[in-house]
């Protein structure tokens, strides 16, 4: 890696500790696990179940919403004090920028996982662990570099967290969305049927159906498939890299 | 050329270009390959309670209620699964089409998915289930529930060939439903005189005219006609749908 974008990298990381981001993460932790503890009291059977459960389900919300409020208001915090211009003004390609501050958040968005699926080792086995945090990691990959391109090609707060949030709620919903959309107990012939199975359609080709990441199942029932979670790497990756790809378009079109 | 504050696209590098293109391609590409998703019969969980589902509705149960019920149809109306009602664990069924009445008690839905979509699958027990509980749900709002009911009662006289349980729904949205249209509340008259209960049929029909509930004229000939058939003590070789009058 290039020596710039690491240090850019690196000092996104410094900029999480030094904001204190780790003992929210923490305290998040532990207020999961401790309402986990609460449900696996009251359960009647199947409390460890019924613990795992929660905390999983929970923690995942949990890390996505601070992952990517992280990096909104991160790189707004840059844009409004003006450490963009200094770094722009300076021999730096944007490209640079751009992927030093994504490896940065990337890094954060490991760390994260990690840090959430490290009470699961009591609660489930192993490798399904394993696989819930490497999966939380990769879903946190996309909701950082999805959250990093729009604060940066929308500039405002606002519109980017909006977009953000629609994107994660349309992410989980998009299977089911899918599966109600193809086959309509009646009007399947009508043309604004037709129109709204192509936009779902078309929907479903742009963006990852984020259903299939992080699955409580994998620890309660049953672990994924190792060919799965090659899979939903692979996804995770690609889906990444256009991201980066079109945050890099957007910011070289960009006037300061 | 500077379009709305915006570099030219030239100012992108071109490998940035490249990624972009080829990201998205490939994007596409691996999604289009993807089977489509299909849902399995034995997917359906049980429902949470109602009470719970009003708490994480958030005050907004009836739209809660409507996407529950979007999501149940999904359920069973997916590609891949050959006959996918009989597939359905039809207890769960009726216990999600309940909480979504629980929540949303004036929607009309449950009751049209169990009437007229569920208690169509080629399996007695399951129709029976299904018109059973709608024939529960009809006694929490008649005059709101009763068409459901009724399609039940054909349903009962028609598939299940079982003309007292007919005559009893019939006897139900007589009796409950006030504000059900008059077919509706003469059907039990015409299961009556199937049922050979001559009698009771022309007292109830005797009853109807004298009680001035029917007003059309037309409607009041047609049952004239039909009440002196009955006193006639002939019982009509007509099919019991050839009787009824437009509602």
């Amino acid at each position: 890696m290039d020596s710039r974008i690491a240090a850019i990298a690196r000092y996104t990381l410094l900029e999480a500790l030094r904001t204190r981001l780790p003992v929210l993460v923490l305290i998040t932790l532990l207020v999961m696990l401790a309402t986990s503890f609460f449900i696996e009291t009251i359960s009647v059977t199947e409390g460890a179940r019924f613990q795992a459960g929660f905390y999983a389900a929970s923690m995942r919300i949990a890390s996505v919403f601070i992952a990517a409020v992280y990096v909104l208001v991160s790189v707004t915090r840059e844009f409004n004090d003006k450490g963009l211009d200094v770094l722009l003004a300076l021999d730096l390609p944007r490209s640079h920028y751009v992927l030093g501050k994504l490896a940065g958040f990337l890094a954060i968005a490991v760390l994260i996982a990690a840090a959430a699926s490290l009470p699961l080792a009591g609660l489930s086995a192993s490798p399904a662990v394993l696989q819930w945090a490497a999966s939380l990691a990769a879903e946190l990959a996309i909701v950082v570099a999805f959250a990093l391109f729009c604060v940066i090609t929308f500039n405002q707060l606002t519109a980017a967290a909006s977009f953000v949030l629609a994107f994660y709620v349309l992410g989980r919903a998009l299977t089911a969305i899918r599966l109600m959309s193809a086959h309509p107990l009646s009007g399947a012939d009508t043309f604004s049927h037709q129109v709204i199975q192509f936009m779902v359609d078309a929907l479903a080709l742009v963006m990852p159906a984020l259903d299939a990441w992080t699955q409580t199942a994998w620890l309660v029932n049953q672990q994924a498939p190792w060919m799965a979670m090659l899979e939903l790497a692979g996804q995770s990756a690609l889906y990444v890299a256009l991201l980066a790809a079109a945050t890099m378009f957007d910011f070289y079109r960009k006037n300061f | 050329m500077k379009t709305g504050g915006e570099r030219v696209i030239a100012a992108v590098p071109r490998w940035v270009l490249l990624l972009l293109a080829v990201a998205f391609c490939a994007q596409v590409t691996w999604q289009a390959l993807q089977p489509p998703p299909n849902a399995r019969a034995e997917a359906l969980g049980a429902p949470a309670e109602p009470a719970l589902l009003r708490t994480l509705a958030l005050g907004e149960p009836i739209a809660l209620a409507q996407l529950l019920t979007l999501n149940l149809q999904a359920f069973d109306n997916q590609p891949g699964v050959s006959v996918p009602f009989l597939d359905l664990d039809y207890a769960r069924v009726t216990a999600w089409l309940g909480t979504i009445l629980e929540l949303d008690p004036v929607g009309q839905y449950p009751l049209l998915m169990a009437s007229q979509i569920y208690a169509q699958v080629p399996d007695e027990a399951k129709q029976r289930r299904m018109c059973a509980f709608v024939r529960e749900q009809f006694d929490r709002d008649p005059d709101r529930r009763w068409r459901w009911l009724a399609h039940c009662a054909i349903v009962a006289k028609h598939r299940l060939g079982d003309t007292r349980l007919a005559l009893s729904y019939a006897d139900a949205i007589t009796r409950g439903a006030r504000l059900a249209s008059n077919w509706a509340r003469q059907m039990r008259i015409f299961i009556l005189e199937d049922l050979g209960e001559l009698e009771a049929a022309t007292v109830l029909l005797g009853g109807l005219l004298a009680s001035g509930e029917v007003t059309e004229p037309k409607e009041i000939h047609f049952l004239t006609e039909r009440l002196k058939e009955l006193k006639a003590a002939g019982k009509s070789s007509s099919p019991l749908e050839n009787r009824h009058p437009k509602p």
